[in-house]
């Protein structure tokens, strides 16, 4: 805690809301004393840019200027800004650091350097963000700043008045007459004339320039940082007449100051004329360059394209397979590494992509558990509401959900701090930087003219430039994967961003989908069919015929096209769920451009002629057949027997079992039966699509409030002044009536209602108190209870409980808790 | 149609690829090896930006691509991708090739390069191309060719890379230390010239194929022409020559019925050196020797035959797989063949049948030159990286269908009829024995009478009769009062009536599996399959190519599958039916009843 002069510490005490830091200090009086008087002073524009900057600082919205300034100073809340900051703008702060309070900025410039034009830029940034205060004369660091930054800011050691603040008289003396100074009368005087002569850059080089080599050599080490050097006995008396070594030299002469009995420590003034006069040996004004590769921006596009599309169809196909049966829920949540091996065995895709795309459809709300006892991962409503969405629109969804999330797919298959494996779908997956970086990374690519693409060291380069505190842990991981999931969505071609990227990183999800839909198939309305009983779809199909066709044939290979092909069993599929053989036909005639082949059209009609032959009731389960022979074969069949058949006319049979099992037996046997109703009907069996019920999105998990609006920064700011103006008014007028010290005087009412209110808040209250002898006095209490006409308090002096009764109150005033300096 | 030459066909089909073909400066399909002259891989472009639905290639995320036939361009299409890319599927409207690691090394074998590959997707591609799919492919390119075998003056043969952590990791790997020798320097490594053949297998197996440039011993010269009196060598036949002889080693795939055997008797009368033709079969090998005799300038005297009946060992020798892989106390006493002669050139007929032993002996013969000859790269046991590391890369390849069209072998009607049984027939199948069941349904005596029926209605043409089970055999020969050729008919005797089925004495011959192989039956217009090895699609080739050799007429060729309804025998019919339908033959299924209506 170096320096002195008014600081912001005033304000951490938690009694602003009625008493305020400095109560009395007119509005815009001259040069601000605290940084609530700073913020008073600025505008309704430089108060939003603030909140903008700061968003944390919102949630609440503060009372007053003064709580603002309370908040703008906690530690958390400057950590979180300060993660924030670029590299430059941090070395400027740790020059700030290493000058004492009230420091110019000139003062600042020279520790920079006086040829950096990005420096006033980065002093305006901090301003802004409330880290510094004050007149370009008499800049102030907020005092958090400094105790973040800790003891050797920029491996600077302390100045040399608090390096030598524990060191005794005589020891001083000797200093001085080492260094050639008169004797002084005390320490402090002593302290006060080194300090002097230390200050004096000119004065220190000059006794640098004599100083022996060897020692030169110690202090190499020592100037960049850390500062303190280990030495044996580095306390022991020294005379610099009697040094022999070069430690003992520079110790004599306070050059290097003991910090203990084993270590010493450099001085900052020292450490300071070392290094020239700057606080950093690299200044880094500028991000470092990137290396740049010129692509087509055309075939970006269309790369970009394609990929989007693929990510839509693997997402869609994905999910039309979990529709019949998802895979289960494990107990801890998530998604077993087995069903996710299986999952890209499906998708023929490697684990990682696999992953990617599970994610991104869990993220988008696409798939969910759906709460039954036996869990399961099944999509969810909204799977359906996409799906009947074009493609463009599908993908901008996904593409904006994956910008957003906190989930990072790439850590799916990895193991966490405890060696527990991380499952898709499962906790684990969440890193609150995630969406940080990749607007970062991407909008470091949108900087770029379009098509240019940049590689992935240089651009985590750049963004640990940008970012140097935040996300330094994850980072190169989470670029590298960052990168390559912009390309498998499609956010990206070839490494540069798609112009539909662009347009999602700027939130425009409609434009994005619109730049997006002229580069993809137009869906088609009809298929190649062909003798090897396939049919191919030379391009994504309207939603009507592919749902036909999926339940008609089963797909064999996906991209750009579909292969799809037909057997007897998705033939007799599409029989079970309803279609005819009529339908069938009818479907090829219509939607096939090439002559449909013959041996489909046999396909079809033969398995329509045995479709339905064996019909089952559930009365008993009984088996009936126009083809006595086929009972005939049936009740032969020894593979049939576990079904316990019987013959109940020639054409029907009875058989024990539920009607399942005896569908499914007699389809293993090769026979198509049809299940029939009780009254005779045909029972149409179609695998309804399972669902999970309506499900919200998952929470984002994120250590950052919503960026806020700026409608909401307005009103915060309106909202912020409008306090700050009643409760400066209402310390006035304490102020003003009551002499400070005298007992306090109010209603009844007013007495209970501020008791209430002190209560709630549990903030110390004075009360003005008629004791038991009917002896007036006054008391700091802090009410805990209230109820009866008796008020329960912990007494502040005292610190232990009382009772009071409400009718010896005599008034209750606030407490005004406020540094010595401004009082 | 009968009227109309083959030739006045195929320019009607396809006027451009007839005009490639008749300037002979594009040809229609063409592998090449790696000599500078005869490269004909596409020309480098800056790849266009492709347009969305143009082009008639569709790349799948499954690394298949669809070729749509009916598009303007597919044919330059094909003709791109052919080299890098294995045709899968070639039904009638969408062709399925696809990209293997297998596929994308031979095409670099053949010297195409990754730009190369990546620029044809692009070129051709309807829709955008996977950026990882064309990584992938650069990548798995781009593992040929790092390693290399070489020749070299002290240490004999060495392994040397252009990349040295490719070098460090193949050594790291266990099986390699048998195989080489002493470190000659950081980049290249001695090998036992003993190993040459196993060290190209490792070295595939490890994902890092070697490009062998060791080079050929000349063997012992002998003079061999061709006897082109009256007849000439087919464009493609001269091309698969070419390709093959470039290339050092490696396997000619050519359709059954498109004469293999000249392609053969051609690269030996290019090398004119002592070969050894290794053949399935002693009837195989006989039809070999006869052929040769015919088509070049060697005698009767010059060809030795090498079979369980004869040992003759001549300057060129004709061995059987059966005798080469006797094993007598767990040696092979036939191996002295190998090193009986320096032998120039070693011919390998039907490939895909290669017995495993085979494999072994070839890999100690890596310094001879190999030529492979076969109807498909297809094996059932998926030792294909075998082939292509022993006897070497595709060198030349030709799909059926344009070869058909071409006019060279006789297009087919692919016919299945469904047999209804009889209730009687339904109730034993049903109660059959789960492995008795194939066997029941095939055999059945309603196939029979359909049989004889297909028989009654293509009388006077000639018929073969095809089956799996001998007793079937028997009374289908009963029933139709022909011939039977099985197992165990002996070898003058098949040929007797090979001879007198060429001569039209006999019009109907009923053959079990010994027929699939390489006989020759060169006016067999219609064939019957009633039974067969399940679903074996490499059978279903086999059997497909006793028709497709050219008819005088020019007559449409008649396959005719007799298959059980409602059986296990439908199922493994489906299987031989998509291979058909796949290998773009017009197939049509027909029930019994229809047919005799």
């Amino acid at each position: 805690m170096v320096g002195s002069g008014p600081t912001v510490s005033g304000m951490t005490t938690s009694t602003q809301r009625s008493a305020g830091g400095p109560a009395g200090v007119p509005d815009g009086a001259g040069v601000p004393r605290t940084l609530a008087e700073d913020l008073r002073s600025r505008t309704d524009a430089e108060l939003a840019a603030l909140l903008r900057a700061r968003p944390d600082l919102t949630t609440p919205v503060p009372v007053d200027l003064t709580q603002l300034a309370t908040r703008a100073t906690t530690r958390a809340s400057v950590a979180r800004v300060l993660e924030r900051l670029d590299r430059f703008t941090l070395q400027v702060v740790d020059a700030a650091v290493v000058l004492p309070e009230g420091f110019s900025y000139a003062r600042l410039r020279e520790l920079i350097g006086d040829d950096v034009p990005q420096l006033p830029g980065a002093v305006r940034a901090l301003r802004e963000r409330a880290l510094l205060w004050g007149p370009d004369d008499g800049l102030h660091v907020v005092r958090t700043v400094r105790d973040l930054a800790g003891a050797t800011p920029a491996g600077l050691g302390p100045a040399l008045a608090v390096a030598l603040a524990g060191t005794g008289p005589a020891r001083l003396q000797d200093v001085l007459a080492g260094l050639g100074l008169p004797p002084t009368a005390d320490a402090v005087g002593a302290i006060a004339a080194l300090a002097d002569l230390f200050g004096d850059h000119k004065a220190l080089a000059a006794l640098l320039e004599g100083a022996p080599p060897a020692a030169v050599e110690v202090l190499d080490k020592l100037v960049w940082g850390p500062p303190t050097g280990i030495v044996r006995g580095a306390d022991r008396p020294v005379r610099a007449d009697e040094a022999n070594t070069p430690v003992e030299w520079l110790l004599a002469r306070a050059l290097l100051v003991p910090a203990g009995p084993q270590t010493v420590v450099l001085p900052r003034e020292v450490g300071l004329t070392l290094r020239g006069g700057r606080v950093h040996r690299d200044l880094e004004p500028e991000p470092p360059a990137l290396g740049i590769v010129e692509r087509d921006a055309q075939i970006v596009d269309a790369a970009a394209a394609g990929a989007g599309f693929t990510a839509v169809r693997r997402i869609e196909d994905l999910l039309e397979l979990w529709s019949l049966g998802g895979p289960a829920v494990l107990r801890a949540g998530g998604l077993g590494v087995r069903d996710l091996k299986r999952v890209a065995a499906q998708l023929d895709v490697t684990e990682a992509e696999a992953a990617l795309w599970l994610e991104l459809a869990y993220a988008a709300g696409l798939v969910a558990g759906d709460g039954e006892a036996d869990e399961r991962w099944l999509p969810t409503p909204a799977y359906d509401t996409w799906r009947g969405r074009p493609v463009a629109e599908r993908w901008s969804v996904l593409a904006g959900v994956w910008l957003e999330t906190t989930r990072v797919p790439g850590l799916v298959g990895t193991r966490d701090d405890k060696d527990r494996p991380v499952n898709a779908f499962g906790p684990g997956v969440d890193r609150t930087t995630a969406p940080e970086v990749r607007h970062a990374l991407l909008g470091r690519l949108a900087g770029l003219p379009a098509g240019t693409a940049a590689p992935a060291a240089d651009l985590l380069a750049d963004l640990a430039w940008h970012r140097p505190v935040r996300t330094a842990r994850l980072r190169s991981e989470l670029v590298d994967r960052t990168l390559v999931e912009a390309e498998l969505i499609g956010v990206t071609g070839r490494g540069a961003l798609a112009s539909a990227g662009r347009a999602l990183l700027t939130g425009e999800l409609a434009r994005a989908a619109d730049l997006l839909t002229p580069l993809l198939p137009t869906p088609l309305d009809h298929v190649l069919l062909q003798a090897d009983l396939t049919a191919v779809a030379p391009g994504p199909l309207v939603l009507e015929l592919a749902q036909e066709l999926h339940l008609a044939a089963d797909i064999e290979s996906t991209g750009g096209a579909t292969v799809y092909r037909f057997s007897e069993s998705s033939v007799r599929r599409a029989l079970d769920s309803g279609r005819t053989a009529a339908d069938l036909h009818r479907l090829f005639t219509t939607h096939s451009r090439t002559p449909v082949p013959q041996p489909l059209t046999y396909l079809v009609d033969d398995v329509a002629r045995r479709h339905g032959r064996l019909r089952v009731g559930a009365a008993s389960a009984y088996l009936r057949c126009d083809d006595e022979a086929v009972l005939n074969e049936l009740l032969a069949d020894r593979r049939a027997h576990g079904l316990r058949m019987r013959r109940l006319a020639p054409t029907v049979l009875a058989a024990e079992g539920a009607p399942d099992a005896v569908l499914s037996t007699l389809r293993s046997l090769g026979y198509a039966p049809m299940a029939e109703s009780s009254t005779g009907d045909v029972v149409v069996t179609r695998p309804d699509a399972l669902r999970t019920p309506p499900r919200s999105l998952p929470p984002r998990v994120t250590g950052e409030p919503p960026a806020p609006g700026a409608t909401l920064i307005d009103a915060a700011v309106t909202a912020i002044r409008a306090g700050d103006r009643a409760a400066t008014s209402r310390q006035r007028g304490t102020g003003d009536d009551e002499a400070p010290g005298e007992l306090p005087r109010t209603s009844a009412a007013e007495t209970l209602l501020a008791l209430q209110a002190a209560q709630a808040d549990r903030r110390a209250v004075w009360i003005g108190y008629v004791t038991r002898e009917g002896r007036a006095t006054q008391r700091i209490i802090v009410p805990l209870g209230l109820e009866g006409g008796y008020v329960t308090a912990q007494e502040h002096t005292a610190g232990e409980l009382h009772t009071y009764p409400l009718h010896r109150i005599t008034g209750v005033a606030p407490v005004e808790v406020a540094e010595p300096a401004d009082s | 149609m009968g009227k109309i030459s083959a030739w006045e066909r195929f320019s009607a089909v396809f006027p451009r690829l007839a005009d490639g073909v008749r300037n002979t400066g594009r040809r229609p399909v063409v592998h090449t090896g790696r000599s500078s002259f005869a490269v004909t891989a596409p020309p480098i472009e800056r790849p266009r930006v492709p347009e969305p639905t143009s082009g008639p290639l569709i790349v799948q995320s499954d690394k298949t691509l669809l070729l749509e036939i009916d598009h303007e361009a597919a044919a330059d299409c094909r003709r791109a991708i052919a080299p890098f890319a294995e045709l899968e599927r070639a039904p009638e409207h969408v062709h399925t090739y696809r990209l293997t690691p297998l596929g994308l090394w031979n095409a670099r074998a053949a010297g195409h390069d990754a730009e190369q590959v990546v620029d044809v997707l692009l070129r051709y591609s309807r829709y955008p191309v996977p950026h990882a799919l064309l990584v992938d492919v650069a990548e798995t390119m781009g593992r040929y060719g790092r390693l290399t075998l070489a020749k070299h003056p002290v240490h004999g043969l060495v392994l040397t890379t252009t990349d040295r952590a490719v070098l460090e990791e193949v050594l790291r790997s266990k099986k390699m230390a048998p195989l080489v020798g002493q470190r000659v320097d950081a980049d290249s490594v001695a090998v036992h010239p003993s190993e040459r053949g196993q060290i190209k297998q490792v070295l595939l197996k490890l994902g890092w194929p070697a490009e062998d440039l060791a080079g050929y011993v000349d063997g012992e010269a002998h003079p061999i022409e061709l006897a082109e009196d009256g007849w000439h060598l087919r464009p493609y036949q001269k091309e698969a020559v070419e390709g093959f002889w470039h290339g050092g080693s490696g396997v000619v795939v050519l359709p059954c019925g498109a004469g293999k055997t000249l392609v053969g008797a051609a690269a030996m009368a290019t090398a004119k050196a002592t070969t050894l033709i290794l053949v399935t079969n002693t009837v195989s090998a006989r039809q070999w020797k006869a052929e040769l005799i015919k088509r070049t300038s060697l005698t009767e005297d010059e060809i030795g035959e090498y079979s369980g009946t004869r040992k003759e060992i001549r300057p060129v020798t004709i061995a059987t797989y059966q005798v080469v892989t006797t094993r007598r106390k767990g040696v092979y006493p036939h191996l002295e063949l190998f090193d009986s002669r320096d032998w120039g050139l070693i011919v390998y007929d039907e490939v895909h049948l290669l017995p495993a032993p085979i494999f072994r002996f070839t890999a100690d013969l890596q310094a001879r030159r190999r030529l492979g000859l076969t109807a498909t790269l297809v094996r059932e046991d998926g030792r294909e990286g075998d082939v292509f590391s022993l006897i070497g890369p595709k060198r030349y390849d030709a799909p059926w269908k344009e070869i058909e069209n071409q006019g060279y072998i006789a297009p087919a009607d692919c016919v299945e009829v469904r047999v209804t049984l009889t209730d009687a027939e339904r109730l034993a199948y049903a109660t059959a024995e789960p492995e008795e069941r194939y066997r029941f349904c095939a055999t059945t005596a309603t196939k029979t009478r359909v049989t004889r029926e297909l028989v009654e209605q293509h009388t006077g043409e000639q018929t073969l009769v095809i089956g799996q089970y001998i007793d079937q055999l028997d009374e289908l020969g009963e029933t139709l009062n022909a011939p039977v050729i099985k197992g165990e008919t002996r070898n003058t005797e098949r040929e007797r009536l090979f001879e007198a089925f060429r001569q039209g004495e006999i019009s109907v011959l009923v053959v079990s599996k010994v027929a699939n192989f390489s006989i020759d039956l060169p006016e067999a217009a219609v064939a019957i399959q009633v039974s067969g090895s399940f679903g074996s699609r490499q059978e279903e080739a086999q059997r497909l190519g006793r028709v497709l050799r050219p008819k005088a007429d020019g007559r449409a060729a008649r396959f005719y599958s007799v298959v059980a309804r409602d059986t296990i025998d439908q199922e493994f019919a489906a299987h031989r039916q998509r291979f058909l339908a796949e290998q773009g033959y017009a197939y049509r299924i027909v029930d019994a009843d229809d047919l005799r209506g």
